[in-house]
């Protein structure tokens, strides 16, 4: 693979990216939505304290927040449930590109001529591919980042320690891109299939589902998952992704794209 | 020779070219040999094969049958280095109309690995000879659909190929914006370039080609347009007299070697030949030595679209409108 082609790919998905203005709306206005309505809503709770049978659990759950003040632990209880969050960044903005992407190449009618150039499948679409996904991936670390900092600005170190715990780490920076790639996958498979970019993000959004379902699990207590757990289900997207991918690559043939893509 | 060892001469090479979708075929039986410098034209109805084979013989798509080869090197087994030789104007221009001209150059020279000096240098270089340069910096989308066929053409261009492939270069074109492209191409081919040219457009493919080759699901008949016309009957010379042709002054146009027959109508005297070039100054000879005056003489051939319907076997009309009413 001639990494030189793939950033000349890349560079263009983004110069298109930046010019259109409901891709932008929609990879743009979320993130600081998730940013500043955790906080907003923590502070809400944070003034008050949890219901003494919640309480019960929660510390049943996290023996290590026993030590926190009622404010502490309402506060700490509401800022882990926006996890989820920080994992549907990288999930729906990869989605929204690639999709955009590829079926605005199709109705524009602008791959033949790419296909016709001595540009490999794989170049092509390794940078669409990285061309969806760092901007999700880097949406969703730069809100956590700004999400820490605010947190532990305005509700002291308790939190901070929280929102920094290893489970919250491994989330992020290895659960996030991993879900971030199967968005990207999804993107391309439904994309190949379907001629609405807002069609195949509703499809394609079914990535999400699982990743709500873990966190409302972990929410209710049900399942409770630490760093090991993040990790192992990061290998687990992975290597399904890695699987989604080859048949990416084959919806991708050169002579599908020509032939049957209508 | 070229680099693959084959023979400079020709650019293009077909043997036997076919294509199945499913259990379909789409064309098959495509043999023929591009000259360079050569303008070929693929004429054939909507459906008849030609995009199909524009794709095979860019080794866009891979040939169910048969070979063809660009500057030697094979369709199928070196798809790469047939599409580093190789430049297409597809069907619609597919240019991404948030990129500027320029823009739009930049990115496909890059993907044909040209360097910053060359993109800059060629860059310039087309979008002046297509008249494009002043607008350069705006953004395609604001291309009426003649400029934007233009810039197409200037992107199949960029990377100076061997073969550059137009497939309906005009197609969905209003007369003033195909007359535009048709300007083009014919810079091209003034330029040598070695050309072949999908369309189903008669005038177009009369006006720009060398050779015609008629496609059908297969290849009908390829030869130069002069050749196609003459193999048709009623080619021959026309001749406009002052007053009508005595008998004795058809008579005598008759006996001329080489006519195959002539007769008075509409005021104007019509003479069958093989070669009415060559019989010309023996029928106007005649002519005037029985005393006709001849006001004009011109070559008599038959339409392209009379040896198009000839070749493809339709009878236009046979389900004419009239019938249904």
């Amino acid at each position: 693979m001639r990494r030189s082609i793939v950033w000349t790919v890349l560079q263009r998905e983004w110069f298109e990216t930046v010019r259109n203005r409901l891709l932008m709306s929609t990879i743009l206005l979320p993130p600081i939505l998730l940013t500043v309505a955790p906080i907003l809503l923590t502070a809400a709770i944070g003034a008050s304290s949890l219901p003494p049978e919640l309480e019960q659990q929660v510390l049943a759950q996290r023996p290590e927040w026993a030590s926190f003040t009622p404010g502490e632990l309402a506060g700490a209880f509401a800022v882990q449930q926006f996890l989820v969050f920080f994992l549907l960044m990288p999930a729906y903005i990869p989605l929204s590109i690639a999709t955009f992407s590829i079926i605005g190449e199709k109705q524009a009618r602008s791959l033949e001529p790419v296909l016709a150039a001595p540009i490999r499948t794989s170049e092509l679409l390794a940078g669409k591919a990285v061309a969806a996904l760092v901007p999700g991936v880097l949406a969703g670390w730069m809100t956590y980042a700004i999400f820490v900092v605010l947190a532990s600005l305005l509700y002291g170190p308790a939190l901070f320690g929280v929102v920094t715990d290893p489970s919250w780490l491994a989330g992020v920076f290895l659960l996030g891109p991993a879900v971030g790639l199967s968005s990207v996958v999804a993107g391309v498979i439904v994309s190949a299939r379907v001629n609405d970019p807002r069609v195949a993000q509703q499809i394609g959004g079914v990535v999400i589902v699982p990743v709500i379902a873990l966190v409302l699990l972990q929410a209710t207590g049900t399942l409770l998952v630490g760093p090991v757990g993040y990790t192992l289900l990061a290998i687990i997207v992975l290597a399904l992704s890695i699987v989604g991918l080859r048949i990416g690559v084959r919806l991708f043939d050169r002579e599908a794209i020509l032939t049957r893509w209508r | 020779m070229d680099g693959s060892g084959q023979s400079t001469e020709l650019a293009l090479t077909a043997d036997g070219l076919g294509r199945a979708f499913d259990d379909r075929w789409a064309v098959r039986g495509i043999s023929l040999a591009v000259r360079r410098g050569e303008v070929v034209g693929l004429l054939g109805p909507n459906g008849a094969g030609k995009t199909t084979t524009v794709r095979m013989l860019t080794a866009l798509i891979r040939p169910t049958e048969g070979t063809a080869t660009v500057d030697g090197f094979d369709v199928g087994a070196d798809p790469e280095s047939v599409r580093t030789r190789v430049g297409i104007l597809t069907e619609t221009p597919g240019l991404y109309d948030k990129l500027s001209a320029a823009a739009n150059l930049d990115f496909f020279g890059r993907l044909y690995g040209l360097t910053a000096d060359v993109r800059a240098e060629r860059i310039e270089r087309y979008l002046r000879l297509f008249s494009l340069w002043d607008r350069r910096d705006d953004l395609a989308a604001t291309f009426s659909k003649g400029m934007k066929q233009k810039l197409a053409i200037a992107r199949a261009l960029l990377h100076d190929p061997s073969v550059v492939f137009l497939d309906e270069p005009t197609a969905a074109l209003d007369p003033e914006a195909a007359f535009i492209v048709r300007e083009a191409i014919e810079t091209l081919r003034k330029a040598g370039r070695t050309i072949v040219l999908a369309t189903h457009n008669l005038d177009e493919a009369d006006r720009l080609c060398d050779r015609i080759a008629f496609i059908r699901g297969g290849l009908l008949r390829i030869d130069s347009p002069a050749a196609l016309r003459g193999a048709l009957d009623g080619h021959g010379l026309s001749v406009r007299l002052r007053e009508a042709a005595t008998s004795a002054q058809v008579g005598a146009v008759r006996a001329v070697h080489g006519v195959r027959g002539a007769e008075m109508g509409d005021g104007v005297l019509r003479v069958g030949a093989d070669e009415p070039q060559s019989v010309a100054p023996d029928v106007i000879r005649a002519l005037v030595a029985s005393g006709a005056d001849i006001v004009e003489v011109r070559p008599e051939q038959a339409s392209l679209e009379r040896v198009y319907f000839e070749i493809m076997g339709v009878t236009p009309g046979a389900d004419s409108l009239e019938d249904h009413v």
